[in-house]
């Protein structure tokens, strides 16, 4: 039993998880009501400050209980810690079949509207900012690892393209799950869409991510919860299995298409010489 | 998880199943006490529906190593879940009935504690060291993402009448 002698070696992280979790779950959810909105937060999101405050890398002062042996075990934990959150939003998925197939070609093309990352980000990251070839890695998708990985073997992470799109993976990674909750919250209390489609657009790979969108979705509609969980869970699924050939083989070279049409022909000498 | 390791079953220890099995356990004692304490389901209540949950993972798991095609794990756990749950499945009334004694909230609450612990000095650095255009960037590319499908399935939504 190395595998429990291991864990119990981690008794600091588990206990620590524990003890921030209950806090955060104790403070539950909070509303912050304004003009145009109120935006939702969710224990999540106080389970990761609170955590990240503990962390030695990000609060060295405070880091005297995590130590870094912690931290390095802490990676794997999150993938573990999310399977049983995947398991649960399949429950959802299978009662709710019908709503699902209804839905199907709505939940389908939306998938598509991921790519609205490029129409968004895209111009403001080449003409607003003036942004080289990193604006590629940057805005060609979500930046989870799937399409870290689509970089990383196309111009590896250490190009401009891969410094773009770490940038964007790691400001998922400490914020992504906040705006999600924001955004969310902010559509969902405008009252301009049907909360369905609110919900299949929470799916876009990441369960954290989705955790947050839909937790505040069913705060705003709670009487449409296991419709929310399970078209968010259902579109989850649909990114994993397409996400990784949208990059590869619609987003990525429409972005690189784009920018070698515009602001790459300026300095199209430069990015041969530093990519070779 | 490459295929190749997995078909070795007996010259590689079966390292990875036995390990996950045990830490998925430690990690839904940790999602019980979170489903506990903030939605306040009964324990007793939730701790089946942690076990339907464990199970259905555990299954997932053994998909993505014995199975003859390569999904990733959370691609199997979903859809063990989903088929657990169809209604034609027997049995599937009882577990959509545990599994509803588990709160989906609950259980993300450990995972992003696991993840604030997990933030590493190079993550620091590399967020610092992007600044504020591509922090900018970033969340254009969020909003984009999000707003982009909402459009769509609001637009087929109502194209459908439904």
């Amino acid at each position: 039993m190395n595998a429990l002698r291991g864990q119990l070696e981690l008794w600091r992280l588990h206990l620590a998880v524990i003890v921030l979790g209950a806090i955060a779950e104790l403070i539950g959810i909070q509303k912050i009501s304004f003009g145009i909105g109120a935006i939702l937060l969710l224990p999540l999101l106080y389970a990761f400050v609170m955590s990240a405050v503990l962390n030695p890398n990000v609060v060295p002062a405070l880091g005297k209980f995590i130590r870094q042996k912690e931290v390095k075990a802490a990676s794997p934990l999150i993938v573990i810690a999310i399977m049983p959150f995947i398991a649960k939003f399949g429950t959802t998925i299978g009662p709710a079949i019908e709503t699902i197939i209804e839905a199907g070609p709505a939940l389908l093309l939306q998938e598509l509207g991921n790519l609205g990352t490029i129409v968004l980000a895209f111009p403001l990251a080449v003409w607003g900012l003036k942004m080289g070839r990193e604006a590629i890695g940057a805005t060609f998708s979500i930046a989870r690892e799937p399409n870290l990985a689509i970089i990383a073997d196309r111009y590896t992470l250490k190009s401009p393209e891969g410094t773009g799109v770490m940038g964007v993976y790691v400001i998922g990674t400490l914020f992504g799950t906040f705006i999600f909750a924001i955004l969310a919250s902010l559509f969902a209390s405008s009252d301009l869409f049907d909360p369905r489609a609110l919900a299949m657009a929470c799916g876009i790979g990441s369960g954290s991510m989705m955790a947050a969108c839909t937790g505040a979705l069913t705060e705003v509609v709670p009487t449409m919860k296991d419709e929310i969980l399970a078209l968010a869970g259902a579109s989850n699924l649909l990114t994993y299995a397409t996400g990784l050939y949208a990059g590869l083989f619609i987003a990525l070279p429409i972005v690189e298409k784009l920018y070698n049409a515009t602001a790459g022909k300026n300095d199209l000498a430069n990015a041969s010489k530093k990519e070779a | 998880m490459s295929d190749s390791a997995i078909a070795m079953e007996r010259t590689r220890p079966n390292i990875d199943l036995a390990d996950h099995a045990v830490t998925l356990i430690i990690v839904c004692l940790v999602g019980l006490v979170m489903n506990t304490v903030g939605p306040a389901i009964p324990l007793a209540d939730g701790f089946v529906g942690m076990v339907v949950i464990y199970l259905i993972t555990m299954v997932g798991l053994l998909l993505t190593r014995f199975a003859p095609f390569y999904l990733p794990s959370v691609a199997w756990i979903s859809l063990v879940g989903i088929v657990a749950t169809l209604p034609w499945t027997p049995g599937s009334e009882w577990i959509v009935a545990q599994a509803k004694s588990v709160n989906f909230l609950a259980l993300a609450t450990p995972a992003l504690a696991y993840a604030g612990f997990a933030i590493a000095k190079k993550e620091i650095e590399v967020a610092k060291h992007s600044g504020w255009k591509l922090a900018l960037v970033a969340c254009l590319v969020f909003l984009g993402t999000y707003a982009g499908s909402v459009l769509v399935a609001e637009l087929i939504l109502r194209l459908q009448g439904a």
